[in-house]
């Protein structure tokens, strides 16, 4: 589009593939989120001095931040994204449910009420009943957010919420709501220009979800109806047409055992998952985020979009599966990605990068697409299969395992899955196979000097130099 | 008697690695000559010919099958990739004995480093297995050191808002 760009990083990002694409890079310094990618001010007077006329603010830290989108709106920096006012009311999910059920979307039972007090939130969340669940009402990807499954352990996860909440979001109110039995994620992107016009982009199935956290996600779903798909389409225009939505956004449902569908939330910002709409559509949203903002009309119209074959997408995570999936830190000794037609790979690692704890564990979103939802999944356990990260700990191999779960390949998947499925999953202990021995001793025997050689103390018990009548394998006769 | 890793045969050197992986050692010997490395794992002898084509990025042929393997060095462990599979392992000393690991009863030591935000005893407490000693955050989610047994807080070596790194012992609790 021939528009010049400036990434601002922090200390521990210096050589992150964004900087290195960016025409103009500035340091925000110190790598404490507060100081560097949360810290208002500090991106405002870099934009100001770099004379940036916009900014895209990513699918993280400020994306969904009101004060931020004002902030560069009263300097007149162009804020890509929705309005402010927008992102202040859907940011608030109970002022979103409430302008959402007016506007006749639907949504789930549950309590958005002001007495924040533990034991009034005890009291309304008895009578809402079991499970519910706790929310943060600042909140997003899964932090501060609890299932309750009885009342004993109902005072407890409010306050947890209500800590996590405020350390992450600055503010601790929760709501309470009724838990969805056998729900599905299923959520509508949508594109709004400052003209008036919503159009949407059809569904992406994010249902494959650890701690609330989506890991898998695919489109189209493997249960939606052309009818459904219709019905759920319209409610998530009608609901980005009730607040004025302009620019990318995605109107998130929950989908119970009978396809009933509520509205869940709204997500004011390009999603981590967009890229599978991308590749089915061939419509380029982030393209379409910049157009808008500098005020041009959709020129896409509803009925001319049309989705084309199935896309996967797979977070890649530096997290340790058989420990907790805690996060994993260390050096990225080697990185290869899988290339090939319709693989698609939004990474931000390189061979020699640390991997620390300031931010979050994601090293890439690895994104596959074919004809067929079958296809799709073997092309991903291919390409995830030549994904090459070493130094840290991946859950490329719970990602393989979930992808070839026979209820996965099935479609019969919900927001459970991981938890009925792979709950206490720890890696299959296999050893060491003797391909990765001869890997070992070739490269050792390449690169060992003799002196480094570890020495031994007494005669190796178990030497082969003991054993007379040796196999001999790689040579002909055997 | 052999005194070190190092051994003539055939002329060329042959070198011994034991590789530790999972708690287990693996005895490997790897012998050079001419084009062809020589190794030998649980009495099998594979001859194989190998070329590095880019650092640490390994073809190896076996007879009629090709290997493909990438290989990195960490601090102290290297990373092989191979098959889609990842495995770390070791080069490990071999004193004749192979050392275990004692097992740790009910491990206080924190699983990641993050900060403090809660703590929930205080010394001569008496604690019940699974109440929850002490809460840190790290990455926006919470972590809960659970107690791993019933027993009396001995010392609470952390406070509120206190920066905490993975392994340091939280709570110290004498057993009941």
């Amino acid at each position: 589009m021939g528009i010049k760009t400036v990434a601002v990083y922090s200390d521990v990002d210096k050589n992150a593939p964004h900087v290195q694409l960016a025409d103009e890079t500035v340091c925000l310094g110190n790598p404490i989120p507060i100081q560097s990618y949360l810290n208002i001010p500090k991106i405002i007077k870099i934009a100001q001095d770099t004379k940036a006329e916009a900014i895209h603010p990513g699918y993280g830290f400020l994306a969904e931040n009101p004060d931020f989108a004002q902030s560069c709106n009263d300097v007149g920096i162009k804020f890509i994204g929705p309005s402010a006012d927008v992102i202040s009311l859907m940011g608030d999910k109970i002022a979103a449910k409430t302008t959402m059920e007016k506007a006749g979307v639907p949504v789930i039972p549950g309590y958005h009420g002001d007495k924040q007090d533990t034991v009034s939130l005890i009291k309304e969340g008895k009578k809402i009943g079991f499970p519910l669940l706790v929310k943060a009402a600042a909140g997003g990807g899964g932090k501060g957010m609890r299932i309750v499954y009885s009342e004993d352990a109902l005072g407890e996860s409010i306050e947890g919420a209500k800590r996590e909440s405020k350390s992450a979001f600055g503010n601790d109110t929760v709501f309470l709501e009724k838990y969805i039995d056998k729900p599905r994620h299923i959520e509508f992107q949508i594109l709004g220009d400052e003209h008036g016009n919503v159009i949407h982009l059809f569904e992406r199935e994010c249902s494959v979800q650890r701690r609330h956290q989506k890991i898998i996600e695919e489109t189209p779903s493997p249960v939606m109806t052309t009818k459904l798909r219709e019905k759920m389409g319209e409610a998530a225009v009608t609901a980005a047409k009730a607040v004025n939505y302009s620019n990318a956004g995605t109107v998130e449902f929950m989908i119970d055992g009978n396809l009933n569908f509520y509205f869940m939330e709204m997500n004011t910002r390009l999603q981590v998952e967009h890229p599978i709409t991308e590749m089915t559509t061939g419509i380029d949203l982030v393209k379409w985020q910049l157009r808008i903002a500098s005020g041009m009309k959709l020129g896409l119209k509803q009925k001319d979009l049309s989705q084309r074959g199935h896309a996967i997408e797979c977070r890649i995570y530096a997290e340790d599966p058989a420990n907790g999936f805690l996060p994993s830190v260390g050096v990225l000794g080697k990185v290869e990605f899988p290339t090939g037609p319709n693989i698609r790979d939004d990474s931000g690692i390189y061979t020699g990068m640390e991997i620390t704890s300031y931010y979050d564990p994601m090293l890439s979103k690895l994104v596959v697409s074919t004809e067929t939802r079958e296809e799709s999944i073997n092309k991903m356990i291919w390409a995830l299969s030549h994904y090459v990260i070493l130094g840290v700990t991946t859950n490329i191999p719970f990602l393989k395992q979930v992808l070839e779960h026979e209820e996965f390949k099935k479609g019969n998947i919900t927001t459970h899955f991981i938890e009925n499925y792979f709950k206490d999953w720890t890696e299959t202990k296999k050893g060491l196979p003797i391909d990765a021995i001869i890997s070992l001793a070739v490269y050792d025997s390449i690169h060992t000097k003799s002196k480094e050689i570890v020495r031994y103390k007494e005669i190796d018990p178990h030497s082969p130099w003991k054993h007379v009548g040796r196999w001999r394998v790689g040579e002909k006769g055997v | 008697m052999l005194d070190a890793g190092v051994l003539e045969k055939r002329g060329c050197e042959t070198v011994f690695i034991n590789y530790e992986h999972e708690n287990s050692v693996y005895n490997v010997t790897i012998e050079r000559k001419d084009k062809y490395y020589f190794i030998t794992y649980n009495n099998t002898e594979y001859k194989v010919e190998a070329e590095e084509l880019k650092p640490g990025q390994l073809k190896i042929k076996i007879g009629n099958r090709i290997i493909k393997s990438v290989i990195t060095e960490g601090e102290k462990e290297k990373y092989v990739f191979v098959d889609g599979d990842v495995f770390k392992v070791k080069p490990v000393e071999l004193t004749g004995t192979r050392k275990t690991k004692k097992k740790e009863k009910g491990n206080l030591n924190s699983p990641i480093s993050g900060r403090v935000v809660s703590v929930k005893v205080k010394k001569g407490d008496n604690v019940k297995k699974d109440d929850v000693l002490m809460v840190i955050e790290a990455m926006k989610m919470e972590y809960l050191i659970r107690a791993p047994f019933d027993g009396k807080v001995e010392k609470v070596n952390f406070k509120e808002k206190d920066q905490i790194e993975i392994g340091q012992n939280t709570v110290e609790i004498e057993e009941k």
